[in-house]
């Protein structure tokens, strides 16, 4: 087993309009697990477009990731799809991305536009076979991987973007491409590619798709545990216990809190310097311990994480803040959805008196619910979460 | 001199910033930046009476509305 991650992240656009999305996107596997990834493309748009990608993409992903050859799935899909009453014809295209055993992609593509391979943030040209199944042409392409290599599957939607509108010709692949490569940074999330990319196919489209348009990424990166630390244990006595388990694990350090900042400056007996530099006015300023790579408020900063993580999920629209800015929410939001491959919650449990006011929203039930949101958050982004309480 | 104001949660939520300013503000404005430091400080573990506020080891409890009153009161007497 090498240390390779993958990790993955997609965003569609719908048809205006519509309120369904004739793309679908289903995943399975990622992380250091076996990947299958099938992005489907229904004809058409709205609730006929939407069946027919979610059975196509739901079914495929099923039967490929159980290991059933292409052929059968492919049979299966045209016995299965509802044939469209004014067009009859049943149709729905279709990209399946794989990664196996951390060490080699194979991608089957079927008249969606070709993923778009990035290695080391330029464009890598894979090669390309053809075989014809059930009379539709298939590319298939098999190729090791590398660490840092990204690759973006979309819908023909990205490619009409601006079509008659901003351009003559939409949004080529060539042109995608050169996108994604003049924006490539390193440290980029899947999910904050495939944003970028869907932000700019909404803004060509003029802010109204005349298609559906989805971009899922799939990226690899190296593994990167980040350890967080907040709050101080609930007995005195375990003080020792939880600084020795928080610092002999590898990775990078976050502490969250005044007091756990406090137990961790005497562990390490090095004074904890605050600065008084509000870089977003809701957040407090962080604190700088030796030996800790950030140390920031707790309750009020990861209640902003949490809104960051949620949308980030989502749409991601507030993405461009938390990249951006220099604030403690932004900073472990940048630790943790883009770096973290692992995350460690060391969590203690004692409860600040001073901090059970009613009319403070930071009390303990707050703190612990925040966390309990958060990991089921990151969880969601693929990473691998273990929360220890103390 | 140093004053340091506690930017913890709680003493966050009651207004940490808003007196921060007002001292850099009341401190730009006579020009004493060489003889006044302002500093932060996590949870001074006094929150019941935050914001809390030390000079020079001295602890006070302030609120952004009685900031400027203690910066002319108490401060400037000390200089």
């Amino acid at each position: 087993m090498n240390n390779l991650w993958i990790e993955t992240g997609y965003i569609s656009l719908n048809h205006v309009g519509e309120t369904l999305c004739g793309d679908k996107v289903e995943i399975s596997g990622g992380g250091t697990e076996d990947l299958t990834l099938v992005l489907a493309d229904g004809l058409g748009s709205g609730v006929k477009a939407n069946i027919l990608s979610t059975l196509t993409s739901k079914i495929l992903c099923t039967m490929i990731s159980g290991g059933i050859p292409l052929e059968e799935c492919v049979s299966t899909i045209a016995a299965t799809l509802p044939v469209c009453s004014v067009r009859q014809v049943a149709y729905s295209t279709f990209t399946i991305l794989r990664i196996l055993k951390n060490q080699t992609a194979h991608i089957i593509q079927f008249d969606n536009p070709a993923t778009i391979v990035l290695r080391h943030g330029e464009l890598f040209e894979y090669p390309r076979t053809t075989r014809v199944i059930s009379g539709k042409t298939i590319w298939e392409s098999t190729f090791p991987i590398e660490a840092d290599d990204v690759f973006i599957a979309m819908s023909d939607g990205a490619e009409w973007a601006g079509v008659g509108m901003t351009m003559n010709f939409g949004w080529t692949r060539d042109s995608i491409a050169d996108f994604a490569i003049g924006n490539y940074l390193p440290d980029s999330s899947a999910k904050s590619i495939a944003s970028l990319i869907s932000d700019e196919c909404n803004r060509l489209y003029g802010g109204r798709p005349g298609d559906d348009t989805t971009i899922a990424v799939a990226r690899v990166c190296n593994r990167h545990a980040v350890n967080l630390l907040v709050g101080p244990p609930e007995n005195k006595a375990d003080d020792l216990r939880l600084m020795e388990q928080f610092f002999q694990s590898e990775g990078s350090r976050i502490v969250c809190g005044g007091t756990t900042s406090q137990v961790v400056s005497r562990y390490l007996n090095a004074p904890i310097e605050a600065s008084l530099e509000y870089f977003d006015p809701e957040v407090p300023p962080i604190c700088h311990i030796k030996g800790v790579d950030l140390t920031t408020e707790g309750v009020i900063t990861l209640a902003r994480v949490l809104t960051y993580a949620q949308d980030y999920l989502d749409q991601a629209h507030l993405s461009n803040v938390w990249q951006m800015q220099k604030d403690g929410a932004s900073l472990i939001a940048r630790e943790l959805f883009e770096k973290a491959t692992d995350v460690h919650f060391f969590v203690g449990r004692a409860i600040n008196p001073a901090h059970q006011n009613p009319n403070l929203p930071i009390n303990f039930a707050i703190k612990q619910q925040l966390i309990t949101n958060l990991a089921h958050c990151l969880e969601k982004m693929g990473k691998h979460i273990t929360l220890t309480y103390y | 001199m140093k004053i340091t104001i506690c930017i913890g949660s709680s003493c966050h939520l009651k207004g940490s910033r808003q007196i921060v300013e007002q001292l850099q503000r009341f401190i730009a404005e006579r020009k004493l930046e060489s003889q006044i430091e302002l500093a932060g400080q996590f949870c001074m573990g006094n929150c019941q009476h935050g914001v809390c506020v030390t000079v020079d080891g001295e602890t006070f409890s302030l609120s952004p509305e009685t900031t400027q009153e203690f910066f002319e009161n108490t401060v400037l007497p000390r200089l």
